[in-house]
């Protein structure tokens, strides 16, 4: 089997209010190895997002392991955290996430502004971003002038450009109508082809058939976990 | 990576458009007034410190101590000065004595010696000796000028009057004659004073011409004090203040002849020049001082108006926050740290605060000169090349930019970026809705005490023109007799009265009440000692107490010819030990060291001397032919021309060579308040100004909720509710906070008050209604500003305002 870039064992996580404790997670067991593709599905409520947002570090596990290429980082701190997240995972979501006040371009050079890269680079690679996903023509344009496609474009792009060793999707295409979303997972397809370690979370089980594996969760538990026929070479 | 802070901060600042308005604007008003005052403050703290000595230089001044109490004077007694010089100074680097004058009477001399031009000078002039300008750093041009003022009878003129009086011609070996009195050369012209002067003269006569002008300028008595005639000295490094004041002391008992023991005794104080403006119990030649605790005042409220605009902003900030979550969730998620989205909001706070700044510069310099026009000053406003305004304006922006961009930029880089992302924060949320209100709390305190004291100041104002003098002080023409042309006075007062429009005339030593007094000592009863207190002389004619409509209580006013017969007020009789007016009438009163003896012959009801911040004092009025200085005329109002028509005519036959200058009673009272009147403009100004930046943070917070709460108003209207229903609902909240602030404000502006109005010896009780009067007009000012925004929402379509989640 290929090295792992994520992992975990056990992982759990409970949400504590005065009164309740809700379990998102019950102990999740999951390998994700490079240049794997993986879909997470299940019911509302079942914890997919949950797993998501600790597999993107944006939040801390209350138990188990959760080791990112080989490391554990169960516990790190939130600047740890924001640390490897900055240098090697790239978000795509549901609702896109732009930001409003900035253009197509300096969306995507985010990322990279934030790793601190010399402007030629930063420059270089967003213009092969923003090529990459077809969007190259609309860099000046602002976030509301394009349409919901195109939107998710830029924010893939975006979620490239750093050149992560993970791109976690939630719902990628859940605000798109049928032939965006088509287009948007054929991009992220080809991403994968070209390398990239994607895990996405979705409800749609027509966006799941273009991972390699999908994970079904329930009450915060792994309850199958499928191998796509086509793929199985790839993954095992 | 400041390019990229800088598009974010322009484009969200252009985004939203009408919080960035709310913004700047309360923030260009608060910043506005903070500069002016500061202009105000920097400007009357530089009086006088621009002389390269003026660590060093100090005042004589003098302490006399009766039986009851002491008195301070700016003075230095008329000898002082030539005994200090035959004592080679007592170790002062050097010294100087001026006397200074209120303006006066100008006639411009021709070839022929006759005046061709007269003028009313009411621009200070000074009887200095050369010294002067070698104490003082004011620019003079050539030295022989200054030179020649240690001559008599020459005098130095400032540019601005050379000009006026010679129409620009060389004014060089001119003659002016001053009060009709001293033929004077001009013996050179200087560049006009700054304004920011104590010594504000536009003339300068040699000090020894002065002994030709004044009875006291033989410069032997020591009895004699006043105001005008003040000794400045130079104080070497090596002594100090303690140590010269000792010594002068000694030289003052082992010089001064000896006095009568029931002379004041007194004693010298050194003043330091720079004390000089900002203390109320010395007077000046500008006749005027701020006190430090107006000073003091002004820093205050410039700094209320500040923090007023920055809570503003804050609760602003705070509240449109939440907005900008899910950028903050982004830009966490691709990597930014908790310090980079800081300095990124701070970058933010900073564009605004400098735009605010800006505009607020371009505002100040249009509004510099109605303030100046308000406050009587000349304060000029060059940012660039002046660096401590600049630097001030540097610092404030900086604060401004922390304090009210610190907490929000906090608030914003610490959200989770998951709830951040999912639109999971809402305004309960961002912490500090407890922090918020404390804020709007904070900002409506300092508004209602703002309003509070501008009620009592105002109204204290109007108990100064409405209060009862004791006399009539309406439609009352005074004007200043020329001196030595007593023989004149009858026969003018007879003619004077002689028109319809003129009721009554009466010639005296002052009005009732006056910027000055004559006090002296007396015996009461045929006592050979002298009572425990002094009372202020008025010598009067015998139309004095019937044109000024004073009630006679007991006996009558007296003739003119009855020189031993005097009328004592109320304050005078109780202070006397005198059960009843009826019982003081035939008691004797040996005015000064007994030479003067006389009876009582009337009491009249008290009336003020002075302003109603000092109390009333003991009075004698008595007739003195030889000390009538004032005329005072009571006219017809309904006839005014008419009669100042006659009156000017009778003064120009009676005085051809003295300009006719009168001035109103009522109006001269008035300008005894002119500093309280100022203060209370100012305050009035800025309260408003500061409740309308506290209603724009309102508004704006309101209207934020209102946009915040669609969806509630929605399904509220959904249920029923009805328009009123949803204003009580956005204004409950707001409401509180106001009564909150009342209950605050209430004891503040009581101990503020309350402390002010102790200068006023008389002064208006506090009363509740201000109090309640303030609360009710912020609450009502706030439930206005609140409900525009609440009425909007609530008419919103429930159906529209549904679909907004």
């Amino acid at each position: 089997m290929k090295k792992s870039v994520i992992e975990t064992v056990n992982l759990q996580k409970k949400y504590v209010t005065d009164t309740v404790e809700t379990t998102a997670l019950a102990g999740v067991n999951i390998q994700v190895g490079k240049g794997e593709f993986v879909a997470i599905m299940g019911p509302s409520g079942c914890g997919k997002s949950t797993l998501l947002n600790m597999l993107g570090m944006l939040d801390a596990p209350t138990a188990g392991s959760l080791k990112f290429m080989g490391t554990e980082i169960a516990s790190a701190t939130e600047r740890h955290r924001a640390n490897l997240r900055k240098e090697n995972l790239g978000f795509i979501f549901q609702s896109f996430n732009l930001i409003d006040e900035l253009t197509v371009h300096e969306n995507v050079e985010l990322p990279l502004f934030y790793q601190g890269l010399p402007k030629n680079e930063i420059k270089q690679r967003v213009d092969a971003a923003l090529e990459r996903v077809g969007i190259a023509h609309r860099r000046n344009h602002f976030p509301q002038q394009l349409s919901g496609g195109q939107q998710q474009r830029v924010a893939i792009a975006r979620a490239v450009v750093g050149r992560p060793s993970l791109i976690l999707a939630d719902e990628p295409t859940g605000n798109l109508d049928s032939q965006h979303g088509r287009e948007v997972m054929t991009l992220l397809s080809e991403l994968n082809e070209d390398g990239a370690t994607i895990v996405m979370v979705t409800h749609s089980p027509s966006d799941a058939e273009y991972a390699h594996r999908i994970i079904n969760l329930l009450d915060g538990q792994v309850i199958t976990e499928r191998i796509h026929a086509t793929s199985a070479a790839l993954a095992l | 990576m400041f390019k990229m802070y800088f598009l974010t901060a322009s484009r969200s600042i252009l985004r939203n458009k009408s919080y960035s308005i709310l913004n700047i604007a309360g923030l260009t008003l608060g910043i506005t007034c903070s500069i002016l005052l500061f202009l105000v403050i920097k400007y009357e703290l530089s009086y006088d410190s621009f002389h390269s000595k003026a660590d060093r230089i100090y005042r004589a001044t003098t302490i006399s101590s009766y039986r009851e109490g002491e008195e301070k004077s700016s003075a230095a007694h008329y000898p002082l000065a030539d005994l200090l010089r035959t004592n080679k100074n007592l170790g002062f680097e050097q010294i100087t004595q001026t006397h200074g004058e209120e303006g006066g009477q100008i006639n411009v001399l021709g070839d022929d010696g006759n005046s061709i031009k007269r003028f009313r000078e009411e621009a200070h002039i000074g009887f200095v000796e050369p010294e002067f300008f070698d104490i003082f750093d004011f620019e003079t041009g050539n030295q022989s000028a200054v030179a020649s003022l240690s001559e008599p009878n020459n005098v130095i003129l400032t540019e601005t009057l050379a000009t006026k009086y010679f129409d620009g011609k060389n004014p060089l070996g001119r003659l002016i004659k001053f009060n009709n009195k001293l033929t004077l050369k001009v013996t050179g012209v200087i560049p006009d004073l700054p304004n920011n002067t104590d010594l504000p003269f536009s003339m300068f006569i040699s000090y020894k011409s002065f002994i030709d002008y004044s009875p006291y300028g033989d410069a032997k008595s020591w009895n004699t004090l006043s105001s005008t005639h003040q000794l400045y000295a130079v104080l070497p490094e090596s002594k100090t203040e303690k140590e010269a004041t000792a010594e002068l002391n000694n030289l003052l008992v082992n010089h001064i002849p000896d006095k009568s023991a029931n002379l004041p005794k007194e004693a010298y104080s050194l003043q330091p020049l720079k004390d000089i403006h900002f203390n109320a119990e010395l007077s000046n030649y500008s006749n005027r001082t701020v006190s430090r605790e107006v000073i003091w005042s002004m820093a205050l409220v410039g700094i209320f108006m500040v923090i007023v605009a920055c809570i503003n902003f804050v609760n602003l900030a705070t509240a449109q926050a939440i907005k900008r979550a899910r950028e903050v969730g982004v830009r966490k998620v691709m990597g930014s740290s908790q310090l980079q989205l800081m300095l990124q909001f701070l970058g933010e706070t900073f564009l605004i605060t400098l735009t605010a700044t800006l505009l607020s510069v371009v505002l100040a310099e249009l509004a510099l000169p109605y303030l100046n026009e308000l406050l009587e000053l000349e304060i000029t406003f060059t940012v660039l090349q002046d660096p401590v305004l600049l630097f001030f304006l540097v610092a404030q922006v900086l604060l401004v930019t922390l304090f009210a961009g610190i907490y929000p930029a906090l608030i914003m880089a610490r959200f989770q970026p998951i709830a951040a992302l999912k639109s999971r924060i809402n305004t309960q949320k961002v912490a500090g809705l407890s922090l918020r209100s404390a804020l709007v709390v904070l900002q409506f305190t300092i508004c209602q005490v703002l309003i509070i004291c501008t009620i009592l100041v105002n109204e204290q104002m109007e108990f100064f023109k409405s209060k009862s003098l004791g006399f009539d002080k309406e439609a009352v023409v005074t004007v200043f007799l020329p001196t030595g042309e007593g023989k004149k006075l009858m026969p003018m007062r007879q003619e004077l009265a002689n028109h319809p429009a003129v009721k009554k005339i009466s010639l005296a030593s002052s009005p009732p009440s006056a910027n000055f007094t004559f006090t002296g000592n007396f015996k009461f009863n045929n006592s050979s000692e002298d009572v425990p207190f002094h009372a202020n002389y008025k010598m009067a004619d015998e139309n004095y107490l019937e044109l000024y409509d004073m009630k006679v209580l007991a006996g009558r006013h007296y003739k003119d010819s009855d020189s031993a017969a005097y009328v004592i007020n109320e304050t005078m009789r109780r202070k006397l030990g005198i059960e009843s007016p009826a019982e003081a009438i035939n008691k004797t009163i040996a005015l000064g060291n007994g030479e003067v003896k006389g009876y009582i012959i009337g009491v009249v009801e008290d009336f003020h001397q002075n302003s109603l911040r000092d109390p009333i004092d003991p009075a004698i009025i008595l007739a003195r032919p030889d000390n009538y200085w004032f005329l005072s005329a009571k006219i017809d109002m309904a006839n005014k021309q008419e009669a100042l028509q006659h009156l000017e005519k009778v003064w120009n036959k009676t005085y051809p060579d003295d300009v006719f200058d009168y001035e109103f009673l009522d109006e001269t009272i008035e300008r005894f308040y002119q500093d309280e009147a100022r203060q209370n403009k100012l305050f009035k100004i800025f309260s408003i100004i500061a409740i309308f930046i506290g209603c724009l943070g309102l508004y704006g917070l309101v209207a934020f909720m209102a946009a915040q709460r669609t969806k509630e108003v929605g399904i509220r209207k959904v249920l029923g509710a009805s328009m009123f229903n949803i204003t009580v609902l956005f204004s409950k909240e707001f409401v509180k906070l106001v009564l909150i602030a009342f209950i605050l404000a209430v004891p503040i502006a009581y101990y503020l008050m309350n402390k002010w109005l102790q200068d006023f010896t008389y002064r208006i009780t506090l009363d509740y209604w201000p109090f309640i009067l303030a609360g009710v007009v912020t609450l009502i000012i706030a439930i206005i500003t609140m409900s525009s925004q609440a009425i909007k929402a609530s008419l919103t379509n429930p159906v529209v305002s549904l679909k907004s989640e």
